[in-house]
């Protein structure tokens, strides 16, 4: 249980923000062992250079700004970045993107995020209901959410059976347990991180809204990663 | 709280103690005394049936407050709740409400610690009505805990407290049984208690809370736990009003439901009726599927009706858990037996096919048009001893962890004898359930008897599927099933 509010939280706060920047996304997932690919905030290409020897290829880069809701569309996002010389240029071609499109964006930084490897898209979403709480919702990636509403929700906290629960009453559960040539997922990973994420939003009621998407289900054994997040903080 | 359980039954017993405190629910439903605040002789007011009820049925002191009356038949009425010299456990105060604040502060200076409020015209009515509610909560903070406002109140079939203004040729009262009702609609109460005293059902307790000032259906569920009279829990809602109370409501059903089994219908599920729910209760509907989401959490069963409810919850107070999910289906008629395991499979329950060896035993006594894989139908020459015979050689065998027994009692070979080996079969220790269908008295008085003694009867094979269906749930909830 932490006492009082999170300083990643209470920093947004003080800087008159109510969104948190990505690298502090991943930093409070990281706080309650969720896990998030390798990533570094960095302010030019090189300091890239250099964090990227400890993270290792192949990275995306992002933009971070306070300013800039969806950083694909103003180009602010490249994916597969394999090496030196492509880090380089895509620190370029970003800085040029968001000069065209976002000319009065401040930037914070780039984020450079290992690549997750593939694997089974999901999604952990929260939201902040006036009589229950922190309500988590849980579904599979891209348009089975959107347009097949097939979502489980449940009320922090959850516990590990609640989250086994909640991830079997999905009409996509086959696909964890394999499908012809697609091997079975890590679904005690999903587990693992429903229960730690329900645990964050537990000891800060002030979220008003996040979502980890998407995350990452790897094959059994392998885990699963929070690829992205947003947190959006609101009143207690 | 188990403590205030025995001293509530050291007080029954009338036993000296140094505290001998009963909690303020206990005087809610098993008050020793009841004054009614707004008494009258008046039959059709809402005054007047409540206090009709209480004279004819209640099992307990009664003390009528109305300043318009010294005394009608022989029946003293007091001015103020102040003039009753004795003790007084429950208030019922129906008056209108603008003076309701004022006799809620004389209850408190005369130390009655749990009230009633019955009239309506508070946060239901409109924003006047939401400042006389607000008055009344300061006036009643810790000082006193109240049922209400605008509500029905308590139904206590055991002792008679009848607080339902519904008179008696309209709606009919259930006997004394093993289902209790939390209602947040109070005319849905009256039609269920209604409802359920044709086809006698017994509900022993029913309550509604109305604007829920106070007393909320977390509290009422924590007490109906403890109560051993009740045996089921159905719970009709529409929505909670209070935030963060959904929190607490999931917590109470947890625990409640490890205890005995609570049956929810959840009202105002689809966004067209979000709205109508928000103008009947005052509530915020909010998202169906969050409740959807509590209600698989708390562990309660829920249904998808009225009727789906004390389909499930009569199954639920009588027959003892299953161990697994397998059925036999026992029928006289085929076609019903293909409904009952559509229905049953649709539900995630099997029909397991008998093995051969235990197909030759049956196909030795049964006629040779019988089919014996499971469903076993008997065709339309099916005998009540057929029915005998298959029960005692199916039921002690692991095909089976319940039947569903299907018996259309138009077949010349049966008799209401057959009821009474369906009764016998309890000794297996499985649940059953009885499809019978038809309109005669002869079929009337074969499931008269079989409700009588402990075996529901449904009259569609899918109802009685979904009975079952809620018994394996809550077998599982509990622990008792094993894995196949």
């Amino acid at each position: 249980m932490v006492i009082g509010m999170n300083p990643i939280i209470a920093k947004a706060l003080d800087e008159g923000r109510y969104k948190l920047l990505e690298h502090e996304s991943f930093e409070l997932l990281r706080q309650y062992n969720i896990p998030v690919p390798d990533f570094a905030l960095v302010q030019n290409v090189d300091e890239a250079l250099k964090a990227v020897k400890d993270i290792g290829y192949p990275v995306a880069l992002k933009v971070v700004s306070p300013d800039i809701i969806h950083k694909s569309d103003v180009g602010g996002v490249i994916l597969n970045v394999n090496n030196d010389d492509e880090l380089r240029s895509a620190c370029e071609r970003i800085r040029n993107n968001i000069r065209e499109k976002s000319p009065y964006a401040r930037i914070s930084g780039f984020l450079l995020q290992r690549m997750v490897p593939e694997g089974l898209e999901t999604i952990v979403g929260a939201t902040k209901d006036p009589i229950f709480g922190h309500v988590i919702a849980f579904g599979l990636g891209g348009i089975m959410v959107e347009v097949l509403q097939d979502v489980s929700f449940r009320i922090v906290p959850i516990t590990e059976d609640d989250a086994r629960s909640m991830i079997r009453e999905i009409k996509g559960y086959r696909l964890f347990n394999g499908y012809r040539n697609i091997l079975a997922r890590d679904e005690e990973a999903i587990v693992y991180i429903i229960t730690k994420f329900s645990e964050l939003l537990s000891d800060n009621p002030n979220i008003a809204e996040a979502d980890l998407n998407p995350v990452i289900v790897l094959e059994r054994g392998k885990g699963a990663y929070a690829a992205d997040a947003r947190f959006i903080i609101g009143s207690t | 709280m188990i403590l205030m359980e025995e001293q509530r039954t050291d007080l029954q017993q009338g036993k000296q103690m140094d505290v001998m405190i009963a909690s303020p629910l206990d005087l809610l439903f098993n008050p020793r005394s009841v004054v009614i605040i707004g008494a009258t002789p008046r039959e059709n007011s809402v005054g007047g049936v409540i206090t009709k009820n209480l004279l004819t049925k209640f099992k307990g002191k009664i003390y009528l407050v109305n300043p318009k009356y010294d005394e009608v038949n022989g029946i003293k009425y007091y001015k103020t709740i102040l003039d009753v010299q004795d003790d007084v456990d429950l208030a019922v105060i129906a008056v209108p409400a603008p003076a309701v604040p004022k006799v809620t502060e004389e209850c408190i200076k005369k130390g009655v610690r749990t009230t009633i409020i019955i009239s309506g015209g508070f946060s239901e009515v409109g924003e006047d009505g939401a400042r006389l509610e607000e008055e009344l909560r300061r006036i009643v903070q810790n000082r006193i805990r109240v049922l209400g406002p605008n509500c029905i109140g308590v139904y206590n079939a055991f002792n008679g407290l009848d607080t339902f203004f519904l008179p008696e040729d309209r709606m009919g009262r259930p006997r004394p049984g093993p289902v209790a009702l939390i209602s947040q609609s109070g005319a849905v109460a009256g039609a269920i208690l209604d409802w359920a005293a044709r086809r006698n059902i017994g509900v022993g307790l029913a309550v509604n809370y109305g604007n829920k000032l106070d007393i909320s259906e977390s509290e009422i569920l924590e007490y109906f736990a403890r109560d051993n009279r009740v045996k089921v829990i159905v719970m009709y809602m529409e929505g909670l009003k209070y935030s963060g109370e959904g929190k607490k409501l999931l917590e109470v059903m947890k625990e409640v439901s490890s205890i005995k089994p609570v049956v929810v219908y959840k009202a105002g599920r689809t966004k067209a009726a979000t709205g109508a729910v928000k103008s009947h209760t005052a509530a915020l509907a909010g998202n169906y599927e969050i409740y959807h989401a509590m209600l698989r959490q708390a562990n309660v069963i829920e249904a998808d009706n009225i009727t789906d409810a004390f389909d499930m919850a009569k199954a639920l107070a009588t027959q003892p858990l299953p161990r697994g999910n397998r059925v036999l289906v026992l029928t006289d008629s085929g076609g019903m037996g293909i409904q009952a395991v559509d229905a049953l499979d649709m539900r995630g329950l099997q029909v397991p096919e008998l093995s051969e060896s235990l197909q030759e035993i049956l196909r030795k006594q049964l006629p040779p048009l019988a089919v014996t894989r499971n469903p076993i139908d008997l065709t339309g020459s099916a005998t009540d001893a057929m029915y005998k015979f298959v029960l005692d050689t199916v039921l002690p065998t692991s095909y089976a962890d319940m039947a569903l027994i299907i018996a259309l009692m138009q077949i010349p070979g049966l008799s209401i004898n057959l009821g009474n080996y369906i009764v016998e079969a309890r000794r297996f220790n499985k649940p059953i359930v009885v499809v019978s269908f038809g309109g005669n008295e002869y079929v009337a008085k074969f499931e008269n008897n079989l409700e009588e003694n402990g075996i529901p009867v449904y009259h569609a094979p899918h109802r009685a599927a979904k009975a079952l269906w809620a018994l394996y749930e809550y077998a599982k909830i509990k622990g008792v099933t094993k894995e196949w």
